[in-house]
């Protein structure tokens, strides 16, 4: 537990050193780079697909990491 | 009707029609000022149809939501979806071994299937600074299942933007119809549920079972570098209540079949990374995910998804994407309760013909298009609109292929070899 508490820790540390500036946002912003980016198809979609199958969860959720939504 | 269960274990679900959750919107819409009024209308529709041995199930799925942003810091959405439903599922479940001591007997039985799931929705998002809270209400219902669910959802950005934390609870307050049972039996002896006639009335032969599912959500979104971002999503959910098909029999004994039975509790865990990668060089997006799978009923499960997705001219771009799954069954999960060699005879208490239970893997291809519709610039300036109206718009459509391999499911003895899938998408959207 207390391992896995380290490197939860340390990975969120490590992206505090990441900088993208607002000017190279252009891809990510770009509904091409989006994780959800139609939201209610991929809802639908993965509704089909989950009521065929023994599991759940780990659905994505909307934003492409751009801080733009 | 499964197919209707495990949809219901996993949407939340309201009371309010989609009028008047659109109503609602507007209403609170007009109430502030228009200065930063944006109005978005979307509509989905999804037809999934397949038709293995036996069984065959239609199900068509139409949606709309409406979202309106009166102010900066708030958005009101409401929306409608349905599920038409209909088909011929399995109403009788034996194994093989079963069949071959009963070999004139034919004991698996269909049953036929038609239900419309209604779901209206409402709820709001509030943003202060870098942070959104974001709620809402869904009530669903059908002649045998209702549900209603609530969404709370918070959301904030740190490192320059760069970071995005999700955290969400959901909680559904569901009722199952079922059979009034005799006093004195016991799961093994029960009768499955004939049909949806009487349910939440007060006829005598009905009941009410409840479901409540607890669900907890974390996400983390990361841009790395100007080409590439990860998401982190990790999803809890416990359910305590009735989780059994009641119209689904099983044969447990020579001459003896009863209602399915599982057990009352399940707590189910997943771990999803998403990583999107712009590939600079042939202008491409790709996509990969891979998630694991847990849950207390020892059903374990990996999946991975590749997509790559493209321009081909403006506004238009192309995807075609690829699915890979595989699970193992249940532990009280067998094909034949009645006996046999393993993995074949009984499992403890419990017992279970849902296919979706059993050990199998599934493989899936599928293409989408999409159009993003953005009106010219008009020569005299001002804001340019489609049709006078719209700021923008957006048409969409899909279609995908599922096969599925069952390593056990057999009805009777027969392995279900062509269980495949197909799922159409439309999608519209405008701005406005």
């Amino acid at each position: 537990m207390t391992r896995t508490l380290a490197v939860i820790v340390t990975t969120l540390s490590l992206a505090g050193c990441v900088t993208v500036k607002p000017s190279q946002r252009s891809v990510l912003a770009d509904p091409i780079m989006q994780f959800e980016g139609d939201p209610q198809a991929s809802a639908q979609l993965r509704h089909a697909i989950e009521n065929r199958e023994g599991s759940y969860g780990g659905g994505g959720v909307a934003g492409g990491g751009c801080g733009c939504n | 009707m499964r197919l209707q269960l495990t949809a219901r274990l996993r949407l939340g679900l309201t009371r309010r029609t989609p009028a008047a959750s659109g109503a609602a919107a507007l209403a609170l819409a007009l109430a502030f000022p228009a200065r930063a009024q944006v109005a978005q209308v979307d509509t989905a529709h999804t037809l999934f149809h397949e038709s293995p041995t036996r069984t065959n199930m239609t199900v068509y799925t139409p949606g709309v939501d409406v979202s309106v942003t009166p102010a900066e810091f708030l958005t009101v959405r409401g929306g409608y979806e349905a599920d038409v439903v209909s088909g011929a599922s399995v109403a009788t479940k034996a194994g093989p071994s079963y069949q071959s001591v009963n070999p004139g007997v034919d004991v698996i039985t269909t049953a036929s299937v038609n239900d419309v799931r209604h779901t209206p929705r409402g709820g709001f998002t509030l943003r202060k600074g870098d942070v959104e809270y974001t709620a809402q209400y869904t009530y669903g219902t059908e002649n045998d299942y209702r549900s209603h669910a609530i969404f709370v959802g918070a959301r904030t950005e740190a490192y320059e933007h760069n970071t995005q934390f999700e955290i969400s609870y959901a909680r559904n307050f569901d009722s199952v119809c079922d059979r009034v049972q005799s006093v004195n039996d016991t799961p093994p002896r029960f009768r499955a549920l004939e049909d949806s006639k009487g349910c939440f009335t007060k006829d005598p032969l009905r009941r009410t079972r409840s479901l409540s599912i607890d669900g907890f959500q974390a996400s983390w979104t990361q841009a790395w570098t100007p080409v590439l971002a990860t998401q982190l999503v990790y999803t809890a959910q416990l359910l305590d209540g009735f989780q059994s098909n009641p119209y689904r029999s099983i044969v447990v004994g020579q001459g003896l079949k009863a209602q399915e039975h599982h057990p009352d509790n399940r707590a189910r865990h997943a771990l999803a990374l998403r990583i999107n990668w712009f590939v600079r060089p042939i202008k491409t997006a790709v996509r990969l995910m891979g998630r694991v799978y847990r849950d207390t009923w020892a059903l374990t499960s990996g999946t991975g998804e590749l997509e790559v997705e493209r321009y081909i001219a403006e506004g238009l771009r192309v995807a075609g994407r690829g699915r890979f799954y595989r699970q193992t069954g249940v532990v009280f999960w067998s094909d034949d309760y009645t006996g046999g060699d393993p993995p074949l005879g009984p499992k403890g208490q419990y017992f279970t013909g849902d296919r979706e239970l059993s050990p199998f893997w599934s493989a899936a291809v599928g293409l989408r298009l999409t159009w993003a519709i953005t009106p010219a610039p008009k020569p005299e300036g001002g804001a340019p609109r489609l049709l006078g109206v719209f700021t923008n718009a957006k048409l969409g459509a899909s279609g995908d292929v599922m096969q599925f391999s069952y390593d056990e499911y057999t009805l009777a003895g027969t392995p279900i070899t062509n269980a495949r899938a197909y799922i159409l998408g439309l999608t519209a959207g405008a701005a406005f």
